[in-house]
C-alpha cells in the first residue's frame, strides 16, 4: 500500500522491530531531506535581507510569503513521497497533457492580452506552468524511456523523447522564458545520457537547442531584456548600460564580501537598490556580500551534498525508471544552480532562473519540493 | 542494461557536475579573494550622478502665429575641477581651450582663482559659444579631458517690447513662492514666469523635467549612462492678441500721451466772484497736463477675445533675460525717486494698467446707470427731465440742506461759452447720454435709492455688467474693481482710506456721485470694455479671453522668419472659439435701442438746443470720421483727480462697433490728460480707423537686439501718421 509508511504496523512479526527494513517509511534519505530544509530556511533569511529595503510598506512581506510557500511545498512533497513512483508513472501522460494544455492556454491568453505572459494570476500568487512542466515532463520522459530495456536508446525512441521535451520547451520559449526552457533541455540531456543515448544524439540536442535560441532571436520571441542580456555577455561594449550595471553590481556585491562577508544585513549593495529583483534573481549576491566566501561555499556545498545524494539514489534505484527520475532531477538542479550562480558572477548571461530553494518564488519552490519527493520515493522503495 | 554501463553514464553526469561546480567555486574564490580589493575600490569610488534634463519651455504665439516668446539654446564650455587642480595640467588645458573659445588664458586663470563658481559643478570657461565650436570641442574629447559642454536655454522675445505687459517676463523663484514650486517638481534655481502670460500659463509652458543617471568614477567622470527619462516639453500657447493691432494701440497710446503733455490746462475764473478770481487761486492760469500713463483695450465683443491690451509706461521684457546688475535694474525700473521716496504710482512701469488700473470711470459709467433706471422701471424711454444746470436733492429736508449739514446741490459741468454750468433743458435718457447731462443722472442716482427703500439697486444692476469683480482673464494680478456700498465704505473707513464719519453709512449723496461714475467707484479699462461689449452684444457678459489655443509641444517654425507654422500644430486643448458667456443679462430691445442711440449721437450728433446749441461730447472729435469706417457708438468720460484740479482730470473713452460683422469694443484711459474727448477719445478713434483698415499702420517687424546701454525701460515709439487724432475739439467744458 502506497501510504503504508504513514500507518505504522503494530505487529510485523519481527519482535520489537515494528516495520521491516524494506518498509518505505524506514528508508527516507534523511541527509537529503535535511540539506533541503536547511537550504530552504537559509532562503528565508536571504530573501528577507535582499528584499527588506526594496519594499516600502512591510519589510517582511516577501520573507513571510516564502515561509507560507515552503509550508505548502512540504505538504506537496509528502504527498508525492506517499506514492510509489510507479503510481506516478501511470499518471504521467495525464499530468503531461494537463501541462501542455495550461502552457497553450497561457500562450493564447498572452496573445489576447497583447503582452508576454509567463504566469496565471491566481490572486494571492502567480502560478507559472513552466515550473510545473519541469516535474511533469521529467515524469513523462522517464516513463517513456523506461519502457525500453536495452544498452542504448534506439533512434526512434530517442526522437520520441525529443518530442516529449520539445513540445513544452517550445511553448515555454514563446512565452518567452528561455531560462525555464534551458532547464527542460538540461533535464532531457541528463536523462537521455543515462538512458544510453549515443554521443551524436546528445550532440544533436545541443545543436537543436542552439538553433532554437537563434530562431527565437530571429523570430523576436526573445523579449528585449533577454536579447540585451545575451548581447551584453557576448559583447559588453554594445550592451546597454542598464543591463551591464545590474549584473556588474551583483558581481561587485559578491566580490566585496571577501572571505568572511560583511555580516548579516550589513551589505551596502544588498541594502541599496542597485540590484533589481535581487530576492529572486540575485540571492547569491546577497549571500556573497553578507557571508563571504564562507557563506557562498556553505550554500554551494549543501547543494553539492544534495546532488551527491540524488546521484547515489540514482545508483541505488530498483529500476530504470527510478534512475531516470533521479538523473533528471540531478541535471535540473545542477544546471539551474550553475546558471544562477554563474550569471551572478558574470560568467553566464543574465536569465530569470531562480536559485533552487533560496530564491523567492512559490511555483519554483513547490516544484523542487515535489521533485525531491519523487527522489525520496525512489529511495524509499529501492528495495524489492 | 548492465549495471556498470549505467554506472559509467551516471559517472559522466557526476563529472559534468563536478566540472560546473568547480568552475563556479573557482570563480567565487577568485572574486572574493583576488578581486576583492579591486571591486571594493570600484564600489567605493563609483557613484551615481543624476542630472536633470531641462524641458524646453513652450513658446508663445500671437493670433497670426508670430513667435512672441521663444527659446534660445545657450552652450557653455566648462571644465571639471579635478583635471585642473594641478597647475601644469591646468595651464595645458587652458592653453588648448583658449584657441577654441577665444578666451585668453589669463582670464581662465582669473576665473579659476575667483572662487565664485560652485566646486560641485564644472567651472565655466566661456558662455554662449556657437554650435560649431561646441561640436569641435566635443569631437576633441581626448585632447581636452574633463571639458564638457553644458546646454541651457534662454528666453527670447523676438518682437519685444511689443506686448511686454501681456507676454510678461521670467525670473528666479522667490522666497515666497519656493514652497509652491518645489511641490510642483521645480528646481529652485529655475527661472519661472513672474508676470503676464509667462506667469499665468506657467503650468502649460513649463513641461516636466527628465532625468539621466550616470555612473561616475571618483574623478566625477562619467563612466556610463545608467538610465534616462526624457523630459516632456511645455505646451505652446497662442494668444488672441494680434500684434498688428497691439503695435498700433501701443503707438497710438504713447503718441497721444506725449501730445497731451504739450497741452495746457486752464485754471478757470470763478463765476461766484463774477469771474474776478481764479477757482484755484494758488495755481497759475495755465498748468501743463502730466499725462503720465494710460491703457487701451481692444476686444471682440462677440466672443470676448482680447485683440490688443496696451499699457503705458511700458518696458522691454528682454531686460529680464539680460543679466542686469542690481544697480542697472534700479536705474531702469526705479522703485524710489531721487529723494529716496517711493516713486509716484503714475510712473510705475511693471503694472499692466489695462487690467490693474484702479480708475474712476467718470461719465463712461452713465450708460450703466441709464440701464439701471430703465431696467428697474424707474423711468421709461419717453420720460423727460428738465436740466436746469444743477440738481437739488429732493429727499433731504430743506432745513438740513440750508444749514449746510448735507450737500444737496450738485452742479453740471461748466460750459466754456458762458463760464457757468451748462443748461441742457428737457432731456430724455438718449439725449442725456448724448450731451452727458450730469443733472439728469444725479436725479437717477437719488431716485434709484429713494424709490427702492434705500436698497443697493444701482449697485446690483451695474454689478451684472461685471463691475466690482475680476473678469477672469488669464493674466495675473487683475484688479477686482469696487462698486461703492455700505460695506465698502465701512471697509475703507477701517483701513483709514476715508474718515470714520464718512464711512458710517451709505448715503443718497453717495448714490448721486456713483450715478455719474465718481466717488468710490473704480474699475479697470478691461472691465469697462467688458461692460460696453455687453451693451454691444445685447446682454452677454463675455469672459475676456486672451488664450486662443494651446498646442502640443513642437509647433514648427514657418518659412517666414518670426512666425510659427500653426497649420502644423496639434491642439493640446480644444480652443474656445465661441468664447465663454459669464452671464446673460436682461436687455430688452427698447432699452438697448435707447442707450445705443444715445451713444451713437455722442459720436455723430446731434446734441440738444436749450439756451443755445449744445453739441454732443464726441461730435466735434468725430466730425471727420469717415463713413467707410466702422460705425460706432461710444461715450466720453472725465474722472476728477486729486483736488478737483482740471489738470488732474483723467480722460476715458469707450466705444463699440455698430457693425455686427466687425464686432469690436475699444476702451482707452489716459491718466491726467484732460477731458474724455481730448485724451482718450482720439486714441479710440484712431484705433477704430486702424481696425477699419483706413489708418496707415506700420508693419510689425522683428526687433533689433536689446541695447543694454540704454537707460530707459523701452525705446519710445511713435504713430507714423497722427492725422487720425484731429477733430473739431468740443467747446464744451463738461465732466462729460
Amino acid at each position: 500500500m502506497a501510504t503504508s509508511f504513514l500507518s505504522r504496523k503494530a505487529d510485523s512479526g519481527l519482535g520489537n522491530i515494528r516495520a521491516s527494513p524494506a518498509d518505505p517509511s524506514r528508508n527516507i534519505d534523511w541527509v537529503l531531506m535535511s540539506v533541503q530544509f536547511i537550504l530552504t530556511v537559509m532562503g528565508f533569511f536571504v530573501v528577507f535581507s535582499a528584499s527588506r529595503t526594496r519594499i516600502s510598506e512591510d519589510p517582511y512581506a516577501f520573507a513571510t510569503r516564502q515561509v507560507v510557500f515552503s509550508i505548502i511545498a512540504i505538504i506537496v512533497m509528502f504527498f508525492v513521497m506517499a506514492f510509489d513512483y510507479e503510481w506516478w508513472k501511470d499518471r504521467a501522460a495525464f499530468l503531461y497533457g494537463v501541462t501542455l494544455v495550461l502552457l497553450t492556454l497561457l500562450f493564447l491568453l498572452g496573445v489576447a492580452a497583447g503582452e508576454d505572459k509567463i504566469s496565471f494570476d491566481l490572486g494571492p500568487f502567480n502560478f507559472q506552468p513552466a515550473e510545473l512542466a519541469k516535474f511533469t515532463t521529467l515524469l513523462m520522459l522517464a516513463a517513456y524511456l523506461s519502457g525500453e530495456r536495452g544498452e542504448e536508446v534506439s533512434y526512434a525512441r530517442f526522437l520520441g523523447g525529443l518530442m516529449i521535451v520539445g513540445a513544452p520547451a517550445v511553448l515555454v520559449i514563446i512565452q518567452p522564458d528561455l531560462g525555464s526552457a534551458s532547464v527542460l533541455v538540461s533535464m532531457a540531456m541528463g536523462v537521455l545520457l543515462v538512458a544510453g543515448a549515443k554521443a551524436r544524439y546528445i550532440a544533436l540536442i545541443t545543436f537543436l537547442s542552439i538553433a532554437t535560441v537563434m530562431a527565437a532571436f530571429v523570430g523576436r520571441l526573445v523579449n528585449n531584456y533577454q536579447a540585451a542580456r545575451i548581447r551584453s555577455l557576448i559583447n559588453p561594449a554594445a550592451a546597454s548600460a542598464d543591463d551591464l550595471y545590474q549584473a556588474e553590481n551583483a558581481m561587485r556585491a559578491i566580490g566585496t564580501g571577501g572571505v568572511w562577508g560583511k555580516g548579516w544585513l550589513e551589505g551596502p549593495l544588498t541594502n541599496g537598490r542597485d540590484i533589481p529583483v535581487m530576492w529572486a534573481d540575485f540571492p547569491f549576491a546577497a549571500i556573497g556580500e553578507q557571508f563571504g566566501l564562507v557563506g557562498g561555499s556553505v550554500v554551494l556545498g549543501l547543494i553539492a551534498i544534495a546532488l551527491v545524494r540524488i546521484w547515489r539514489i540514482a545508483h541505488l534505484a530498483r529500476d530504470l525508471l527510478g534512475t531516470y527520475l533521479c538523473a533528471g532531477v540531478f541535471s535540473m538542479l545542477l544546471w539551474q544552480t550553475f546558471q544562477n550562480v554563474a550569471m551572478t558572477m558574470q560568467i553566464m548571461p543574465v536569465t530569470g532562473l531562480p536559485l533552487p530553494f533560496i530564491s523567492y518564488g512559490g511555483s519554483g519552490l513547490i516544484v523542487y519540493f515535489a521533485m525531491f519527493g519523487l527522489v525520496q520515493s525512489v529511495h524509499m522503495r529501492r528495495m524489492r | 542494461m548492465a549495471a556498470d554501463v549505467r554506472a559509467t553514464r551516471l559517472g559522466i553526469l557526476a563529472l559534468v557536475g563536478t566540472l560546473l561546480f568547480g568552475l563556479v567555486g573557482a570563480r567565487l574564490w577568485f572574486l572574493q579573494t583576488v578581486e576583492q580589493e579591486a571591486l571594493q575600490e570600484k564600489v567605493d569610488t563609483t557613484k551615481l550622478r543624476t542630472v536633470p534634463l531641462l524641458p524646453e519651455r513652450g513658446r508663445i504665439f500671437d493670433a497670426d502665429g508670430r513667435i512672441v516668446a521663444d527659446n534660445e539654446r545657450v552652450l557653455t564650455v566648462a571644465v571639471d575641477w579635478q583635471v585642473i587642480r594641478r597647475s601644469d595640467d591646468r595651464a595645458e588645458i587652458f592653453r588648448r581651450l583658449s584657441g577654441w573659445v577665444d578666451v585668453p588664458v589669463e582670464e581662465m586663470e582669473a576665473r579659476f582663482d575667483s572662487q565664485v563658481y560652485s566646486p560641485f559643478l564644472p567651472m565655466p570657461i566661456a558662455e554662449d559659444i556657437d554650435e560649431r565650436t561646441a561640436t569641435a570641442i566635443k569631437e576633441r574629447v581626448e585632447d581636452l579631458p574633463g571639458v564638457t559642454i553644458i546646454e541651457d536655454s534662454r528666453r527670447v522675445y523676438p518682437y519685444a517690447p511689443l506686448a511686454s505687459h501681456v507676454v510678461g517676463y521670467m525670473g528666479r523663484i522667490t522666497a515666497e513662492t519656493k514652497d509652491v514650486y518645489r511641490e510642483a517638481g521645480y528646481y529652485l534655481n529655475e527661472r519661472v514666469g513672474q508676470f503676464g502670460i509667462e506667469l499665468s500659463m506657467e503650468e502649460e509652458l513649463h513641461g516636466n523635467w527628465g532625468l539621466v543617471t550616470y555612473e561616475v568614477d571618483n574623478g566625477s567622470r562619467i563612466v556610463r549612462e545608467v538610465s534616462r527619462t526624457p523630459p516632456i516639453n511645455g505646451n505652446d500657447v497662442q494668444l488672441t492678441i494680434d500684434l498688428d493691432q497691439q503695435q498700433y494701440a501701443e503707438q497710438a497710446l504713447e503718441t497721444q500721451l506725449m501730445r497731451r503733455r504739450l497741452e495746457l490746462s486752464t485754471n478757470p475764473k470763478d463765476p461766484e466772484t463774477n469771474f474776478q478770481t481764479l477757482v484755484f487761486p494758488d495755481y497759475p492760469r495755465e498748468v501743463p497736463f502730466k499725462a503720465p500713463a494710460g491703457a487701451v483695450v481692444v476686444q471682440n465683443n462677440d466672443n470676448g477675445h482680447i485683440i490688443a491690451l496696451a499699457s503705458y509706461p511700458t518696458f522691454d521684457n528682454r531686460w529680464f533675460e539680460s543679466d542686469l546688475s542690481g544697480g542697472k535694474f534700479e536705474e531702469i525700473f526705479p522703485s524710489v525717486d531721487e529723494f529716496g521716496e517711493p516713486i509716484d504710482p503714475d510712473e510705475s512701469i511693471l503694472v499692466n494698467r489695462a487690467i490693474q488700473g484702479r480708475y474712476n470711470l467718470g461719465s463712461t459709467f452713465k450708460p450703466f446707470t441709464a440701464y439701471a433706471a430703465l431696467n428697474t422701471g424707474l423711468m421709461s424711454v419717453n420720460d423727460y427731465y428738465v436740466d436746469g444746470g444743477n440738481y437739488r436733492m429732493t429727499s433731504v429736508p430743506d432745513d438740513q440742506c440750508d444749514a449746510g449739514l448735507v450737500r444737496c446741490v450738485y452742479k453740471n459741468a461748466t460750459c466754456s461759452g458762458t463760464g457757468r454750468s451748462c443748461v441742457y433743458g428737457a432731456v430724455d435718457v438718449e439725449t442725456a447720454l448724448a450731451v452727458s447731462s450730469d443733472a439728469f443722472f444725479y436725479r437717477v442716482g437719488e431716485l434709484l435709492m429713494t424709490e427702492n427703500d434705500y436698497q443697493p439697486v444701482l449697485q446690483e444692476q451695474v454689478r451684472q455688467f461685471g463691475f466690482g469683480a475680476d473678469t477672469g482673464i488669464e493674466l495675473p494680478f487683475e484688479f477686482d474693481g469696487t462698486v461703492p456700498d455700505a460695506e465698502l465704505k465701512a471697509e475703507y473707513a477701517d483701513r483709514g482710506v476715508i474718515s470714520e464719519s464718512e464711512g458710517a453709512g451709505y448715503y443718497t449723496g453717495d448714490n448721486v456721485q456713483l450715478a455719474i461714475g465718481q466717488g468710490l467707484l473704480s474699475a479697470s479699462p478691461l472691465q469697462l470694455a467688458v461692460g460696453y461689449s455687453t451693451i454691444a452684444n445685447h446682454g452677454f457678459v463675455m469672459k475676456p479671453e486672451i488664450i486662443r489655443a494651446i498646442y502640443e509641444p513642437g509647433v514648427p517654425d514657418a518659412l517666414e522668419p518670426g512666425f510659427a507654422d500653426i497649420s502644423q500644430a496639434r491642439l493640446a486643448v480644444e480652443p474656445n472659439v465661441e468664447g465663454d458667456v459669464v452671464r446673460q443679462i436682461s436687455m430688452p430691445q427698447a432699452i438697448h435701442q435707447e442707450i445705443n442711440e444715445g451713444l451713437r449721437r455722442v459720436i455723430q450728433g446731434p446734441g440738444t438746443t436749450s439756451d443755445f446749441y449744445h453739441s454732443t461730447t464726441g461730435e466735434k472729435l468725430f466730425y471727420y470720421y469717415p463713413r467707410s469706417a466702422i460705425p460706432i457708438a461710444g461715450k466720453t468720460g472725465t474722472a476728477q483727480g486729486a483736488g478737483n484740479y482740471p489738470w488732474n482730470d483723467s480722460s476715458a473713452f469707450a466705444a463699440y462697433s455698430r457693425d455686427p460683422e466687425r464686432p469690436y469694443t475699444v476702451t482707452a484711459y489716459l491718466e491726467k490728460s484732460g477731458y474724455g474727448s481730448q485724451g482718450a477719445g482720439p486714441v479710440v478713434k484712431c484705433m477704430f480707423l486702424q481696425l477699419s483698415g483706413i489708418a496707415p499702420t506700420d508693419p510689425v517687424v522683428l526687433s533689433d537686439p536689446l541695447n543694454t546701454d540704454s537707460e530707459v525701460a523701452a525705446e519710445p515709439k511713435q504713430l507714423a501718421d497722427t492725422s487720425c487724432y484731429e477733430g473739431r475739439f468740443s467747446s464744451v467744458r463738461t465732466t462729460e
